[in-house]
Protein backbone atom coordinates (compact mmCIF):
# COMPACT_ATOMS: atom_id res chain seq x y z
CA UNK A 1 0.00 0.00 0.00
CA UNK A 2 1.17 3.49 -0.74
CA UNK A 3 1.62 6.14 1.91
CA UNK A 4 -1.28 8.62 1.82
CA UNK A 5 -0.98 11.71 -0.32
CA UNK A 6 -3.24 14.12 -2.18
CA UNK A 7 -3.33 13.91 -5.94
CA UNK A 8 -3.14 17.30 -7.65
CA UNK A 9 -3.89 17.67 -11.32
CA UNK A 10 -3.17 21.20 -12.60
CA UNK A 11 -4.66 21.99 -16.00
CA UNK A 12 -2.28 24.80 -16.91
CA UNK A 13 1.32 25.77 -16.49
CA UNK A 14 0.50 28.78 -14.31
CA UNK A 15 -1.69 26.69 -12.01
CA UNK A 16 1.11 24.12 -11.71
CA UNK A 17 3.84 26.67 -11.00
CA UNK A 18 1.73 28.58 -8.48
CA UNK A 19 1.02 25.36 -6.62
CA UNK A 20 4.72 24.49 -6.50
CA UNK A 21 5.59 28.05 -5.41
CA UNK A 22 3.43 27.43 -2.32
CA UNK A 23 3.80 23.74 -1.67
CA UNK A 24 6.97 22.75 -3.56
CA UNK A 25 8.85 21.31 -0.58
CA UNK A 26 5.94 18.97 0.32
CA UNK A 27 5.26 18.00 -3.31
CA UNK A 28 6.52 15.34 -5.65
CA UNK A 29 6.16 16.07 -9.33
CA UNK A 30 4.65 13.11 -11.16
CA UNK A 31 4.22 12.00 -14.75
CA UNK A 32 4.93 8.33 -15.47
CA UNK A 33 5.45 7.45 -11.83
CA UNK A 34 7.83 4.62 -12.68
CA UNK A 35 10.42 5.93 -10.22
CA UNK A 36 8.22 7.94 -7.87
CA UNK A 37 5.61 5.29 -7.05
CA UNK A 38 8.37 2.77 -6.32
CA UNK A 39 10.10 5.21 -3.99
CA UNK A 40 6.82 6.05 -2.22
CA UNK A 41 6.01 2.37 -1.87
CA UNK A 42 9.46 1.72 -0.42
CA UNK A 43 8.96 4.58 2.07
CA UNK A 44 11.85 6.56 0.62
CA UNK A 45 9.65 9.50 -0.31
CA UNK A 46 6.63 10.74 1.63
CA UNK A 47 5.14 13.62 -0.34
CA UNK A 48 2.01 15.35 0.93
CA UNK A 49 1.08 16.20 -2.66
CA UNK A 50 1.68 14.24 -5.83
CA UNK A 51 1.43 16.77 -8.65
CA UNK A 52 0.58 15.36 -12.08
CA UNK A 53 2.11 17.12 -15.09
CA UNK A 54 0.18 15.28 -17.78
CA UNK A 55 -2.77 17.68 -18.09
CA UNK A 56 -0.54 20.67 -18.84
CA UNK A 57 -0.61 20.97 -22.65
CA UNK A 58 2.81 22.65 -23.04
CA UNK A 59 4.50 19.80 -21.19
CA UNK A 60 3.15 17.28 -23.73
CA UNK A 61 4.93 19.01 -26.61
CA UNK A 62 7.52 17.19 -28.69
CA UNK A 63 8.88 19.29 -31.56
CA UNK A 64 11.66 19.26 -34.09
CA UNK A 65 12.96 22.09 -36.28
CA UNK A 66 15.97 21.91 -38.60
CA UNK A 67 17.41 25.02 -36.90
CA UNK A 68 16.03 24.75 -33.38
CA UNK A 69 16.69 21.04 -32.93
CA UNK A 70 14.60 18.69 -30.82
CA UNK A 71 12.53 19.80 -27.87
CA UNK A 72 11.05 17.25 -25.45
CA UNK A 73 8.42 18.37 -22.93
CA UNK A 74 8.32 17.13 -19.34
CA UNK A 75 5.32 14.85 -19.80
CA UNK A 76 6.49 13.23 -23.05
CA UNK A 77 6.93 9.50 -22.53
CA UNK A 78 9.89 7.53 -23.86
CA UNK A 79 7.88 5.70 -26.54
CA UNK A 80 6.76 8.97 -28.10
CA UNK A 81 10.40 10.00 -28.42
CA UNK A 82 11.60 6.62 -29.68
CA UNK A 83 8.83 6.53 -32.30
CA UNK A 84 9.21 10.15 -33.44
CA UNK A 85 10.24 10.49 -37.07
CA UNK A 86 12.85 13.21 -36.47
CA UNK A 87 14.42 11.22 -33.64
CA UNK A 88 14.65 8.14 -35.85
CA UNK A 89 16.20 10.09 -38.72
CA UNK A 90 18.36 12.70 -36.93
CA UNK A 91 18.98 11.57 -33.37
CA UNK A 92 19.23 7.81 -33.72
CA UNK A 93 21.21 7.43 -30.53
CA UNK A 94 18.13 8.54 -28.57
CA UNK A 95 16.07 5.87 -30.27
CA UNK A 96 18.68 3.16 -29.69
CA UNK A 97 19.17 4.00 -26.00
CA UNK A 98 15.46 4.70 -25.47
CA UNK A 99 14.56 1.18 -26.56
CA UNK A 100 16.92 -0.14 -23.88
CA UNK A 101 15.02 1.71 -21.15
CA UNK A 102 12.86 -0.78 -19.21
CA UNK A 103 10.01 -2.41 -21.14
CA UNK A 104 7.61 -1.23 -23.84
CA UNK A 105 4.83 -0.87 -21.27
CA UNK A 106 6.94 1.11 -18.82
CA UNK A 107 8.10 3.31 -21.71
CA UNK A 108 4.42 4.10 -22.30
CA UNK A 109 4.54 5.78 -18.88
CA UNK A 110 8.16 6.71 -18.13
CA UNK A 111 9.26 10.11 -19.42
CA UNK A 112 12.64 11.17 -20.80
CA UNK A 113 12.74 14.10 -18.41
CA UNK A 114 11.81 11.90 -15.46
CA UNK A 115 14.82 9.75 -16.30
CA UNK A 116 17.01 12.88 -16.22
CA UNK A 117 15.54 14.41 -13.06
CA UNK A 118 15.83 11.10 -11.20
CA UNK A 119 19.55 11.50 -11.97
CA UNK A 120 20.38 7.89 -11.38
CA UNK A 121 23.93 7.06 -12.49
CA UNK A 122 22.40 4.33 -14.68
CA UNK A 123 19.66 6.39 -16.38
CA UNK A 124 19.50 5.23 -19.99
CA UNK A 125 18.70 8.67 -21.42
CA UNK A 126 21.40 10.67 -19.67
CA UNK A 127 24.55 9.53 -21.40
CA UNK A 128 23.14 9.91 -24.95
CA UNK A 129 21.70 13.32 -24.06
CA UNK A 130 25.07 14.33 -22.58
CA UNK A 131 26.78 13.37 -25.84
CA UNK A 132 24.28 15.51 -27.75
CA UNK A 133 24.88 18.60 -25.54
CA UNK A 134 21.27 18.67 -24.37
CA UNK A 135 20.09 21.64 -22.36
CA UNK A 136 17.41 21.63 -19.65
CA UNK A 137 14.94 24.43 -19.04
CA UNK A 138 13.85 24.95 -15.43
CA UNK A 139 10.62 26.83 -14.80
CA UNK A 140 9.10 28.28 -11.67
CA UNK A 141 6.49 30.93 -10.91
CA UNK A 142 9.29 33.47 -10.70
CA UNK A 143 10.93 32.72 -14.04
CA UNK A 144 13.01 30.33 -16.08
CA UNK A 145 16.66 29.37 -16.32
CA UNK A 146 18.51 27.02 -18.64
CA UNK A 147 21.66 25.02 -18.26
CA UNK A 148 23.51 22.19 -19.92
CA UNK A 149 22.48 18.74 -18.76
CA UNK A 150 26.12 18.28 -17.83
CA UNK A 151 25.77 21.01 -15.19
CA UNK A 152 22.27 20.01 -14.14
CA UNK A 153 23.15 16.56 -12.75
CA UNK A 154 25.41 17.05 -9.76
CA UNK A 155 25.55 13.67 -8.00
CA UNK A 156 23.79 10.37 -7.31
CA UNK A 157 20.11 11.34 -7.61
CA UNK A 158 21.10 14.98 -7.16
CA UNK A 159 20.41 17.84 -9.55
CA UNK A 160 20.19 21.62 -9.45
CA UNK A 161 16.38 21.60 -9.40
CA UNK A 162 14.69 23.56 -6.60
CA UNK A 163 11.46 22.43 -4.91
CA UNK A 164 9.41 25.13 -6.63
CA UNK A 165 10.80 24.29 -10.08
CA UNK A 166 10.08 21.77 -12.79
CA UNK A 167 12.22 20.79 -15.74
CA UNK A 168 9.77 21.94 -18.39
CA UNK A 169 11.69 20.72 -21.40
CA UNK A 170 14.96 19.41 -22.66
CA UNK A 171 16.39 20.79 -25.89
CA UNK A 172 18.77 18.88 -28.12
CA UNK A 173 20.67 21.27 -30.41
CA UNK A 174 21.48 20.51 -34.04
CA UNK A 175 25.25 20.34 -33.34
CA UNK A 176 25.36 16.55 -33.41
CA UNK A 177 22.38 15.95 -35.67
CA UNK A 178 22.71 12.88 -37.90
CA UNK A 179 25.71 11.59 -35.93
CA UNK A 180 26.40 7.88 -36.18
CA UNK A 181 26.26 6.22 -32.82
CA UNK A 182 25.73 3.27 -30.58
CA UNK A 183 24.78 2.35 -27.03
CA UNK A 184 26.03 -0.73 -25.20
CA UNK A 185 24.46 -1.67 -21.90
CA UNK A 186 25.44 -4.51 -19.61
CA UNK A 187 22.48 -6.19 -17.91
CA UNK A 188 22.19 -9.16 -15.58
CA UNK A 189 19.49 -10.84 -17.67
CA UNK A 190 18.54 -10.89 -21.35
CA UNK A 191 15.27 -9.08 -20.67
CA UNK A 192 14.79 -5.63 -19.21
CA UNK A 193 17.09 -4.56 -16.41
CA UNK A 194 18.82 -1.53 -14.98
CA UNK A 195 22.18 -0.98 -16.61
CA UNK A 196 25.11 -2.48 -14.72
CA UNK A 197 27.34 -0.29 -16.84
CA UNK A 198 26.69 1.42 -20.18
CA UNK A 199 28.62 3.34 -22.83
CA UNK A 200 27.32 5.73 -25.50
CA UNK A 201 29.41 6.76 -28.50
CA UNK A 202 28.55 9.19 -31.28
CA UNK A 203 30.58 10.19 -34.30
CA UNK A 204 30.29 13.15 -36.67
CA UNK A 205 32.59 14.07 -39.56
CA UNK A 206 34.88 15.93 -37.20
CA UNK A 207 34.65 14.42 -33.79
CA UNK A 208 33.73 11.52 -31.56
CA UNK A 209 32.05 11.69 -28.18
CA UNK A 210 31.79 9.06 -25.48
CA UNK A 211 29.75 8.99 -22.27
CA UNK A 212 29.75 6.29 -19.59
CA UNK A 213 26.87 5.45 -17.20
CA UNK A 214 26.83 3.52 -13.92
CA UNK A 215 30.55 4.00 -13.43
CA UNK A 216 30.65 7.19 -11.34
CA UNK A 217 28.23 9.22 -9.18
CA UNK A 218 26.92 10.84 -12.37
CA UNK A 219 27.00 9.76 -16.00
CA UNK A 220 30.37 10.96 -17.34
CA UNK A 221 30.91 12.73 -20.66
CA UNK A 222 34.51 12.39 -21.81
CA UNK A 223 36.32 15.23 -23.59
CA UNK A 224 35.89 15.19 -27.40
CA UNK A 225 38.12 12.90 -29.43
CA UNK A 226 39.43 13.54 -32.93
CA UNK A 227 38.27 11.00 -35.48
CA UNK A 228 41.19 8.62 -35.66
CA UNK A 229 41.95 8.48 -31.95
CA UNK A 230 43.27 4.97 -31.21
CA UNK A 231 41.01 2.76 -29.12
CA UNK A 232 43.64 2.47 -26.38
CA UNK A 233 43.68 6.25 -25.97
CA UNK A 234 39.89 6.47 -25.58
CA UNK A 235 39.99 3.61 -23.08
CA UNK A 236 42.73 5.34 -21.11
CA UNK A 237 40.79 8.62 -20.92
CA UNK A 238 37.61 6.74 -19.93
CA UNK A 239 39.35 4.76 -17.19
CA UNK A 240 40.78 7.95 -15.72
CA UNK A 241 37.39 9.67 -15.77
CA UNK A 242 35.29 6.97 -14.08
CA UNK A 243 35.21 5.84 -10.46
CA UNK A 244 33.03 2.72 -10.35
CA UNK A 245 32.01 1.04 -7.10
CA UNK A 246 31.23 -2.51 -6.01
CA UNK A 247 27.50 -3.02 -5.48
CA UNK A 248 24.80 -5.66 -5.61
CA UNK A 249 24.90 -5.65 -9.39
CA UNK A 250 28.63 -6.13 -9.98
CA UNK A 251 32.18 -5.34 -8.91
CA UNK A 252 34.09 -2.21 -9.82
CA UNK A 253 36.72 -4.26 -11.65
CA UNK A 254 34.06 -5.83 -13.87
CA UNK A 255 32.60 -2.39 -14.62
CA UNK A 256 36.04 -1.09 -15.64
CA UNK A 257 36.63 -4.18 -17.76
CA UNK A 258 33.31 -3.85 -19.60
CA UNK A 259 33.83 -0.14 -20.27
CA UNK A 260 36.95 -1.04 -22.27
CA UNK A 261 35.14 -3.80 -24.13
CA UNK A 262 32.23 -1.54 -25.03
CA UNK A 263 34.50 1.27 -26.21
CA UNK A 264 36.26 -1.14 -28.56
CA UNK A 265 32.96 -2.57 -29.86
CA UNK A 266 31.32 0.80 -30.33
CA UNK A 267 34.34 2.21 -32.10
CA UNK A 268 34.21 -0.65 -34.60
CA UNK A 269 30.46 -0.15 -34.94
CA UNK A 270 30.48 3.61 -35.56
CA UNK A 271 33.39 3.38 -37.95
CA UNK A 272 31.38 1.06 -40.15
CA UNK A 273 28.28 3.20 -40.04
CA UNK A 274 27.72 5.39 -43.03
CA UNK A 275 26.22 8.86 -43.12
CA UNK A 276 27.89 10.41 -40.12
CA UNK A 277 27.27 14.14 -40.29
CA UNK B 1 -11.00 11.08 -1.96
CA UNK B 2 -11.56 11.79 -5.61
CA UNK B 3 -14.51 11.01 -7.87
CA UNK B 4 -13.57 8.75 -10.71
CA UNK B 5 -15.66 7.83 -13.74
CA UNK B 6 -14.02 5.08 -15.68
CA UNK B 7 -15.14 2.65 -18.38
CA UNK B 8 -13.86 -0.85 -17.79
CA UNK B 9 -14.55 -3.56 -20.36
CA UNK B 10 -17.37 -1.42 -21.74
CA UNK B 11 -19.08 -0.80 -18.39
CA UNK B 12 -19.07 2.62 -16.73
CA UNK B 13 -18.08 2.73 -13.05
CA UNK B 14 -18.41 5.82 -10.84
CA UNK B 15 -16.60 5.63 -7.52
CA UNK B 16 -14.96 7.72 -4.85
CA UNK B 17 -11.36 6.61 -4.63
CA UNK B 18 -8.50 7.26 -2.22
CA UNK B 19 -6.03 9.52 -3.99
CA UNK B 20 -3.01 7.41 -3.11
CA UNK B 21 -4.54 4.18 -4.39
CA UNK B 22 -3.05 2.51 -7.44
CA UNK B 23 -5.29 1.59 -10.34
CA UNK B 24 -4.41 -2.05 -9.65
CA UNK B 25 -5.70 -1.92 -6.05
CA UNK B 26 -8.78 -0.02 -7.25
CA UNK B 27 -9.59 -2.74 -9.80
CA UNK B 28 -9.03 -5.54 -7.31
CA UNK B 29 -10.21 -4.13 -3.96
CA UNK B 30 -12.89 -1.62 -4.94
CA UNK B 31 -14.35 -3.25 -8.04
CA UNK B 32 -13.61 -6.92 -7.34
CA UNK B 33 -11.92 -7.35 -10.72
CA UNK B 34 -9.31 -9.75 -9.38
CA UNK B 35 -8.20 -11.14 -12.73
CA UNK B 36 -5.49 -8.48 -12.77
CA UNK B 37 -2.76 -9.68 -10.40
CA UNK B 38 -0.30 -7.94 -8.15
CA UNK B 39 3.13 -9.56 -8.42
CA UNK B 40 5.95 -7.18 -7.58
CA UNK B 41 4.04 -3.90 -7.34
CA UNK B 42 7.07 -2.18 -8.86
CA UNK B 43 6.69 -2.45 -12.63
CA UNK B 44 9.01 -5.43 -12.94
CA UNK B 45 6.80 -8.47 -13.47
CA UNK B 46 3.85 -7.48 -15.68
CA UNK B 47 1.21 -9.51 -13.77
CA UNK B 48 -0.88 -6.33 -13.48
CA UNK B 49 -0.88 -5.49 -17.19
CA UNK B 50 -3.99 -3.75 -18.52
CA UNK B 51 -4.81 -1.69 -21.59
CA UNK B 52 -5.67 1.93 -20.79
CA UNK B 53 -6.87 4.22 -23.58
CA UNK B 54 -5.49 1.73 -26.08
CA UNK B 55 -2.03 1.56 -24.52
CA UNK B 56 -0.66 -1.30 -22.41
CA UNK B 57 0.52 -0.22 -18.96
CA UNK B 58 1.48 -1.80 -15.65
CA UNK B 59 -1.53 -0.91 -13.48
CA UNK B 60 0.61 -0.95 -10.32
CA UNK B 61 2.37 2.11 -11.75
CA UNK B 62 -0.83 4.11 -12.40
CA UNK B 63 -2.94 5.94 -9.83
CA UNK B 64 -6.68 5.22 -9.82
CA UNK B 65 -7.27 8.99 -9.77
CA UNK B 66 -5.46 9.29 -13.10
CA UNK B 67 -7.89 6.88 -14.71
CA UNK B 68 -10.76 9.38 -14.49
CA UNK B 69 -12.34 9.43 -17.95
CA UNK B 70 -10.26 6.52 -19.19
CA UNK B 71 -11.28 3.43 -21.14
CA UNK B 72 -9.73 0.36 -19.63
CA UNK B 73 -9.52 -3.24 -20.74
CA UNK B 74 -8.68 -5.99 -18.28
CA UNK B 75 -8.54 -9.74 -18.68
CA UNK B 76 -12.20 -9.97 -17.59
CA UNK B 77 -13.12 -8.26 -20.87
CA UNK B 78 -11.13 -10.67 -23.04
CA UNK B 79 -13.37 -13.60 -24.00
CA UNK B 80 -15.76 -15.41 -21.65
CA UNK B 81 -15.71 -18.82 -19.99
CA UNK B 82 -17.75 -20.15 -22.89
CA UNK B 83 -15.98 -18.31 -25.63
CA UNK B 84 -12.26 -17.75 -25.20
CA UNK B 85 -10.38 -15.21 -27.29
CA UNK B 86 -8.11 -16.69 -29.94
CA UNK B 87 -5.12 -16.02 -27.69
CA UNK B 88 -6.71 -17.57 -24.61
CA UNK B 89 -7.65 -20.62 -26.65
CA UNK B 90 -4.12 -20.85 -28.00
CA UNK B 91 -2.60 -20.54 -24.49
CA UNK B 92 -4.90 -23.41 -23.48
CA UNK B 93 -3.94 -25.62 -26.42
CA UNK B 94 -0.20 -24.95 -26.08
CA UNK B 95 -0.10 -25.54 -22.31
CA UNK B 96 1.15 -21.97 -21.92
CA UNK B 97 -0.37 -21.87 -18.43
CA UNK B 98 0.94 -23.65 -15.37
CA UNK B 99 0.28 -21.87 -12.09
CA UNK B 100 -1.64 -19.19 -14.01
CA UNK B 101 -0.53 -16.17 -12.02
CA UNK B 102 1.21 -14.44 -14.93
CA UNK B 103 -1.44 -15.46 -17.46
CA UNK B 104 -3.85 -12.50 -17.29
CA UNK B 105 -0.96 -10.05 -17.68
CA UNK B 106 0.57 -12.17 -20.42
CA UNK B 107 -2.77 -12.25 -22.28
CA UNK B 108 -3.14 -8.47 -22.04
CA UNK B 109 0.42 -7.89 -23.25
CA UNK B 110 -0.01 -10.32 -26.14
CA UNK B 111 -3.40 -8.82 -27.04
CA UNK B 112 -1.81 -5.38 -27.28
CA UNK B 113 1.24 -6.74 -29.13
CA UNK B 114 -0.91 -8.38 -31.82
CA UNK B 115 -2.97 -5.21 -32.28
CA UNK B 116 0.21 -3.23 -32.92
CA UNK B 117 2.03 -5.97 -34.81
CA UNK B 118 -0.44 -8.51 -36.22
CA UNK B 119 2.29 -10.84 -37.51
CA UNK B 120 5.25 -10.53 -35.17
CA UNK B 121 8.42 -12.52 -35.68
CA UNK B 122 9.61 -14.78 -32.87
CA UNK B 123 12.08 -12.07 -31.83
CA UNK B 124 9.32 -9.47 -31.77
CA UNK B 125 7.23 -11.76 -29.58
CA UNK B 126 10.15 -12.24 -27.19
CA UNK B 127 10.73 -8.47 -27.05
CA UNK B 128 7.01 -7.90 -26.67
CA UNK B 129 6.66 -10.11 -23.57
CA UNK B 130 9.93 -8.90 -22.04
CA UNK B 131 8.01 -7.12 -19.29
CA UNK B 132 6.01 -10.18 -18.23
CA UNK B 133 7.67 -12.72 -15.99
CA UNK B 134 6.63 -16.36 -15.96
CA UNK B 135 8.32 -18.60 -13.38
CA UNK B 136 6.73 -21.87 -14.55
CA UNK B 137 6.81 -22.42 -18.27
CA UNK B 138 10.22 -21.19 -19.35
CA UNK B 139 8.29 -19.06 -21.89
CA UNK B 140 8.59 -21.54 -24.76
CA UNK B 141 4.91 -22.54 -24.75
CA UNK B 142 3.82 -18.93 -24.33
CA UNK B 143 5.84 -17.84 -27.36
CA UNK B 144 4.41 -20.76 -29.36
CA UNK B 145 0.87 -19.89 -28.30
CA UNK B 146 1.29 -16.31 -29.50
CA UNK B 147 3.02 -17.42 -32.71
CA UNK B 148 0.14 -19.75 -33.43
CA UNK B 149 -2.42 -16.92 -33.24
CA UNK B 150 -0.15 -14.51 -35.11
CA UNK B 151 0.16 -16.98 -37.95
CA UNK B 152 -3.62 -17.38 -38.22
CA UNK B 153 -5.57 -15.14 -40.55
CA UNK B 154 -8.31 -12.95 -38.94
CA UNK B 155 -7.19 -13.66 -35.42
CA UNK B 156 -9.61 -12.33 -32.83
CA UNK B 157 -6.77 -11.31 -30.57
Amino acid sequence: MLHEFSYIEPGSLSELLEFLAKYGPESAVFSGGTDLLISIRAGLEKPVYVVDLKKVPELQELNFGSKSGLSIGAAVNVNRVVEHEAVQSHYRILEIAGRELATFQLRNRATVIGNIVTASPCGDMSSPLLCLDAEVELLSASGSRSMLLKEFITGVKKTQIKPEEIVSKITVPTTFMDAAGGYEKLKRIKGHDLGVVAVTMIKTKKTMRVAVSSAAPTPVLLPDFVLDTPVAEIQKVAQAAISPIDDVRCTKEYRRFMVDIYIRRLLEEVQHERGAA
Amino acid sequence: MKSVKVTINGRLYEREVAEHKTLLRFLRDDLGLTGTKEGCGAGECGACMIIMNGVSVNSCMVLAAEANGAEIETVEGVGTNDELSALQDSFHRHHAVQCGFCTPGMIMTATDLLRRTPHPSREEIKDGIEGNFCRCTGYEQIIEAIEDVAGTEDSHA
